[in-house]
Parts: structure tokens; C-alpha cells; sequence
């Protein structure tokens, strides 16, 4: 080994050209390949921590009926389904060793309308009760302008992102109630007419379900404009209104509709049905007065028990499980669970439930993986390529250590050794600067508001991280090239025989 | 005692569609301890000869067998470990191995044989010093003139104490003065080591360093002519 290492190293010297072609190559490839892992595993881990910690948690609890566990970023129109016994699932969540807490939530799409214009824009609802919001996804939203609703309130708050969409949209400017323009938060175009500008302190909205169920328009008032922690250029299409003018917004059933008593004479009439219902406009019961399933929700309301907001529709359940659970086996508990309860729903990771965002580092480390086997394909190629010339040219001397008794092996093995040796020297090299490299770049401080780089990024600031595993990989794939590369030259250079040290003469 | 025996040896070369035959039926016997010459024109069939004896070329038919062993089907495993252990090669054009210095081309073949980096650097030191190139020992080859690097490869041939060391015109490439000092040096280990040396070449001068000289002609041995 010493020797054939000791034979490599000084082939390696006699042939500096060639040799720091090679290495460059392998430098460049193993520097490439090792902040790339650095930037996936990063964004993986931003995107992890922004999307469980600000927005979604580890699971999420949807609805039977929905047929994608996408539910965060869906295409236009397609609506997430309603879950109708949050009542049945509430328990489950309690019981569950798994599980630290949760957050049932609303959330679709909502038309944002204007009586100046027929275009509407649009929004996502997620109907949430404020509070709980809070101790759920603590930190996550801070309120820049206005404030936060009180507990019960009926109010809208819009994020920074999606105020600055919907003065794309109509040219207004949305403000909280009783709040003053706060010129350094403008929108630059909006800033630059400022004589023209429109301001609005209430948003009308129309939800989208997409159901059977008819929705209504309803005007929030806005209580405040708020940014989200991490990823705002995303999270930030999110506008959060309290559950129950969600629900209403939706054409959803209210707490307060749940709790409605109906009497007997109102459950003979709703019964009625077909032909029933000419018995209805034929007898008596005409003169009785308006049909109560008519009646306006208020006067319904008037003779309800106190509401319990659990009680009406949602859309998701966010679940945040404790430290260190695994999502395998608290998947399979709670959706056991769940099932024995009754309850139509599933539970879904929140890289399922979150989609296109959840597969990004996947997406990202696949398409770096490729770029990456292109430029090593390549690297094999010319190494091949020299190695392989080396090998013709040093036939009568390879050829004179097949007469003096090298075996085969031996030969194979010298030229393994010269590419190891590249391969440790520069390959290592890269993988060492890959890693500086992704060390130093979170220094830097670089941010972004750019939707496709915050995913990139994992977040807004682009942080690279490397791990064990990372630098494991790109050593990996390093062997990998240099045996790839070796063999070839290998076989060539074991295929001259003992003649060529006396043939060339 | 016969160290090499060849009976009936063909070699034929294919080139294109005709088939050139290199030698014809040679048989030869050389006996242990000799300081044999081959002698014969261009394309007379001596390094043919040479190659088939040094296991670097198969023969088309006959039998060779060295130190009693036929060595003609063996597969090249074998063969390698034969020239390894029982052959020593000094070639026209030295070919020393380039990044390797005097001593560490000395004893690579002991390195391949696996033996102890210390015995063979003591015993490629020792013939270092035989070969007179003691103060040489960590030049590399591109530092050393012809006749230099011919002592290096005849103390590389010796090193593992072959039974047989071939020389294919091992001055040819060397001046005059310098051509004799070498087979000045390989008849003197031939004495000393008790080595069999079997040379070729065309030169006639050199034939009276030779005491055994071996005429091949058109793929056969002629006759054996007395050496001088």
C-alpha cells in the first residue's frame, strides 16, 4: 500500500497539469455538492421549524372527504372540506400521549369584493379563535398597526403581504379602525400617489366553499395589520378572522346556529317534505305566521343555549405533538384513535398537509442532486479521459512492472491510488471549503422577500446548515466519482502486458 | 543441471490475413550458472526468444520448461509470479520506473514479493553497492547517464535472486566503454550471484564477453559456436 500510495503521490507531482485539472474538477464538484446539502439541509430545517412552529404544527387533522392532504396552498376553487365533529375528535386530542396541544381552525378561500369594481380579488380565510391562536403559534404574528381583537370580538386581521395585494387589487389601503396612515409601512407605488390613495377600515369578503352550502358576504372590520415571523411572503396570503364570521362568511353552521333549540312545532315543519309540504300553504298553518326554518338567525339565536364554539365547523385541526415524539407512531395512534371515535378525519404530517411548500427541499435536493451528477458526469468524463491517456502513455513502464512480476492488481491498484489521492487531496479540500462556506454565509445576514427564495431560504434569511449526514453524503458521492472515474483507466492499464516494456523499443 | 529447457518452440505472428512465423522449431538447453549469448540479425527471433523464455510472451507451440517447470499453460497469474520470483529483465532501454529513486527501483520487485521494507532495503543497498552506484542511491532515473541507469536495472534483475536474468540488448543503447563496463559488470555477477545470464544482441563485439554464444537465423538455432 505505502508503496503504491508512495507511486501515486509521485506520479501525481510529475504530472502537475494534469493533476490540478483533475483536482480543480473534483475541488469544485465536492465544494458544489457539500454547500448544496448545507443549503437543502438548511432550508429543510427552516422550512421545518417556520412551518410547524409559526403555522401549521406536526399534524394536521382534515376531513375524511378532502381527497388531497394538500390543504395549505391549494389551487383556486378546489376547497378544503368541513369537519363536522370536532366534538368527537377534542377528546381523542386529550387523551393522546402524543399530543401537546391543538388548534381547530377554518380555512378557505375568500372573494374580496368592491362596489367600485366587478373584478374581484381574493383571499385565504383562517378562521381561528384569536386567543388560542396565541398560545398555539406563540410569536409567530405580530400586529404592526391596530391590535390585537379582544377575546369574542368579530374582526379581521391582515397581514402586511396580503394588504399590499389587495391595493394591487382595487388601489386601497387597508388600515385598522381608528388607525392612521403610517406612511413608513406603505406600499412604494401606493406611497408615490398618495394624494389619490383610498383607505378603508373594513374589507367585504365572500367565502368560496365550493360546497352545496350558500355563503354570504360579509363586512369585517379591520383590528389590525400584522407580519408573520418567518416566511410573510407566504404565510401572508393568510388573513386571520375569528372563527364564527368565518363560519358565516362560509355558510357554515355557527356555534350559535349549533345551539340553537328548535321546538316540536319547528322540527314537525323542517320534517315536512314532497308533497308534505302542500298540507303546509293548504291548512291552518299558513296563518300561523313565517316558517321558522326561515327565521333570521337572530331571532334563532335569541332562544339558544350559551355557545360553544366547538360546537360548529371547521376545516383542519392543527396538531403540535410533544418534544421528541416520533410522527410515525403518533400518526398511527391518533388516526386509530380517531377512528374508534367516530370521527370522519385523518391526520396528515404537515409536509403532507402543506403540499408543494412541504415537498420543496425534497424537490430542491433532487434537482441539486441532478446538477450535481451532471457536473460529476462530466468530471468522470475528462478524469476518464486523462487518466486513461496517462495510462497509454506510461505503457512501457507499466508494462516493465508486469515483466518484473506486478500482477495485475497492482497495476489496477496505482491508479486507483493516483485518483484516491486527488480525490482526498482536492475533493477533500472541496468538501472542507463547502463546509466553511456554509458556516460563513449565515454570518452574512442575507434575506430575501422573494416567495420562491423565502422556500429556498426555508425562511427569510438564508441559512445553510450542515450536518454530520450532509458532509457523509458529499464524502459518499466523492468515493463514488473517484471509483467511477478509476475504473476505466483501471482496466486499460491492467490490460498492458509485460510486451509493451519491450515492444516500444 | 538444465535451468532451461526448450523443445520444439514455434512462435508465429498473425498480420492481417498472413501468419509470420518468428521462430520455427528451436530447442534449447541452458544449464545453471551460464553466461549465454544469443546472437542473430534483425528479425532473427532472438527477443522472441527471450520474451518466451521471461514469460512475457506466449508460445504458438513446443515446450518450455524453466527450472523444470513448462511454463507454456500457465495462465498470467501464474506466469508473473514466475518472473517475479525466478526472473530477472534488463532492457534495452533500462525502463526504471520515472518517480522512483536508484534504491527504491532496486527493490521494487522485492516490495512486490511482500517482503520486509528493511531486508529489502539492506539488500538493495548491498547491490547498490555492486553495482557501483552507492553514491547515486537517491537519484531518480532522469538524474543518472545511460551506463548508470543500466547498473540500476541490473541490480533491480538480481535483487530477488532470480534463477534466470534475461538481458535483451542491454548495451545498445549505450556508448562503447560504457556497453563494456556493464557486460564487464554482468559476467562479474554472474560469478559472484552464480546467476544464469542468457543476452541477446547483434553486436559482434560484444560476443567475447559471452562464454556460451547461441547463432539464431530466420526462427532457428543454427549452431552453437564455441565461446571464446
Amino acid at each position: 500500500m505505502k508503496l503504491l500510495l508512495t507511486i501515486a503521490w509521485r506520479n501525481l507531482l510529475r504530472h502537475r497539469g494534469k493533476s490540478l485539472v483533475i483536482g480543480a474538477i473534483l475541488f469544485t464538484g465536492a465544494f458544489l455538492m457539500t454547500l448544496g446539502n448545507g443549503v437543502v439541509s438548511g432550508m429543510a430545517r427552516g422550512l421545518e421549524k417556520n412551518v410547524i412552529d409559526g403555522f401549521m404544527g406536526d399534524l394536521v387533522i382534515i376531513s375524511d372527504a378532502q381527497k388531497s392532504d394538500n390543504v395549505l396552498l391549494n389551487m383556486m376553487g378546489s376547497n378544503i372540506e368541513p369537519i363536522t365533529d370536532y366534538k368527537l375528535i377534542r377528546p381523542v386530542l386529550a387523551a393522546s400521549p402524543h399530543v401537546q396541544r391543538w388548534l381547530p381552525a377554518g380555512k378557505n378561500m375568500a372573494m374580496l369584493l368592491d362596489e367600485n369594481t366587478d373584478a374581484p380579488g381574493f383571499a385565504y380565510l383562517l378562521g381561528v379563535d384569536f386567543a388560542e391562536y396565541r398560545r398555539m403559534f406563540p410569536g409567530n404574528f405580530s400586529v404592526i398597526e391596530g391590535s390585537y381583537p379582544a377575546p369574542g370580538e368579530r374582526a379581521l386581521l391582515i397581514p402586511t403581504f396580503a394588504r399590499e395585494e389587495f391595493y394591487n387589487y382595487y388601489n386601497i389601503w387597508y388600515l385598522p379602525e381608528g388607525g392612521a396612515l403610517v406612511k413608513e409601512n406603505l406600499k412604494k407605488e401606493a406611497l408615490e400617489h398618495l394624494d389619490s390613495l383610498a383607505l378603508s377600515t373594513s374589507v367585504v369578503m365572500m367565502g368560496m366553499s365550493g360546497g352545496m352550502n350558500t355563503t354570504s358576504d360579509i363586512r369585517f372590520p379591520v383590528r389590525g395589520i400584522a407580519r408573520y415571523g418567518a416566511l410573510n411572503q407566504i404565510f401572508g396570503h393568510f388573513c386571520l378572522v375569528d372563527i364564527e364570521s368565518y363560519r358565516e362568511c362560509l355558510g357554515y353552521f355557527t356555534s350559535a346556529d349549533m345551539a340553537a333549540q328548535v321546538t316540536e312545532e319547528e322540527k314537525r315543519l323542517l320534517s315536512l317534505e314532497g308533497g308534505d309540504l302542500d298540507a303546509l300553504f293548504g291548512g291552518e298553518e299558513l296563518s300561523a305566521g313565517a316558517a321558522p326554518a326561515a327565521a333570521p338567525r337572530a331571532a334563532l339565536t335569541e332562544r339558544s343555549a350559551p355557545a360553544d364554539p366547538a360546537d360548529g365547523v371547521y376545516n383542519l385541526v392543527f396538531v403540535r405533538l410533544r418534544p421528541g415524539a416520533a410522527y410515525k407512531p403518533a400518526l398511527r395512534d391518533l388516526n386509530a384513535a380517531l377512528a374508534a371515535a367516530g370521527a370522519r378525519v385523518r391526520a396528515v404530517t404537515w409536509n403532507a398537509a402543506s403540499g408543494p411548500i412541504g415537498s420543496m427541499a425534497l424537490i430542491i435536493k433532487s434537482a441539486l442532486f441532478i446538477f450535481v451528477t451532471l457536473l460529476f458526469s462530466v468530471a468522470v468524463i475528462i478524469i476518464v479521459n486523462t487518466l486513461t491517456m496517462a495510462a497509454l502513455e506510461r505503457a512501457s513502464e507499466i508494462g516493465m512492472m508486469r515483466a518484473v512480476g506486478a500482477q495485475k492488481p497492482f497495476i489496477a491498484g496505482m491508479f486507483l491510488g493516483e485518483t484516491a489521492v486527488l480525490s482526498a487531496l482536492f475533493g477533500g479540500a472541496g468538501i472542507l471549503a463547502g463546509a466553511l462556506a456554509v458556516e460563513l454565509i449565515p454570518l452574512l445576514e442575507i434575506s430575501t422577500k422573494n416567495d420562491m427564495l423565502q422556500l429556498l431560504y426555508g425562511g427569510d434569511i438564508f441559512r445553510p446548515a450542515l450536518d454530520v449526514y450532509g458532509v457523509a453524503l458529499a464524502a459518499l458521492q466523492l468515493a463514488g466519482v473517484t471509483l467511477a472515474a478509476a475504473l476505466y483507466p483501471m482496466k486499460v492499464s491492467a490490460a498492458i502486458t509485460p510486451l509493451e516494456a519491450v515492444s516500444r523499443d | 543441471m538444465n535451468i532451461i529447457e526448450i523443445k520444439d518452440l514455434r512462435k508465429d505472428y498473425p498480420l492481417g490475413a498472413t501468419i509470420v512465423p518468428a521462430l520455427r522449431g528451436v530447442d534449447l538447453a541452458v544449464e545453471e550458472g551460464e553466461f549465454m549469448s544469443v546472437i542473430g540479425p534483425s528479425g532473427s527471433g532472438k527477443t522472441t526468444l527471450l520474451n518466451i523464455i521471461g514469460c512475457i510472451d506466449h508460445a504458438t507451440a513446443g515446450s518450455v520448461k524453466i527450472a523444470g517447470s513448462e511454463i507454456t499453460a500457465l495462465d498470467d497469474r501464474a506466469v508473473t509470479d514466475i518472473r517475479l520470483h525466478r526472473i530477472g529483465f534488463i532492457f534495452q532501454t533500462f525502463n526504471l520506473i520515472p518517480v522512483l529513486d536508484v534504491l527504491e527501483n532496486i527493490e521494487f520487485p522485492l516490495l512486490l514479493m511482500k517482503r520486509p521494507a528493511a531486508e529489502a532495503r539492506r539488500r538493495a543497498e548491498k547491490l547498490a553497492e555492486e553495482v557501483g552506484l552507492s553514491s547515486y542511491v537517491r537519484h531518480r532515473p532522469a538524474e543518472l547517464s545511460g551506463g548508470q541507469r543500466q547498473r540500476v536495472a541490473i541490480a533491480r534483475a538480481l535483487v530477488t535472486a532470480p534463477a534466470i536474468v534475461l538481458a535483451d540488448e542491454p548495451t545498445a543503447n549505450l556508448d562503447s566503454v560504457t556497453g563494456a563496463s556493464i557486460l564487464e559488470l554482468m559476467r562479474e555477477m554472474n560469478a559472484v550471484e552464480k546467476t544464469t545470464f542468457v543476452f541477446s544482441t547483434h553486436d559482434a563485439g560484444v560476443l567475447r564477453y559471452a562464454r556460451r554464444i547461441v547463432r539464431i537465423k530466420d526462427g532457428l538455432i543454427e549452431k552453437e559456436p564455441v565461446a571464446a
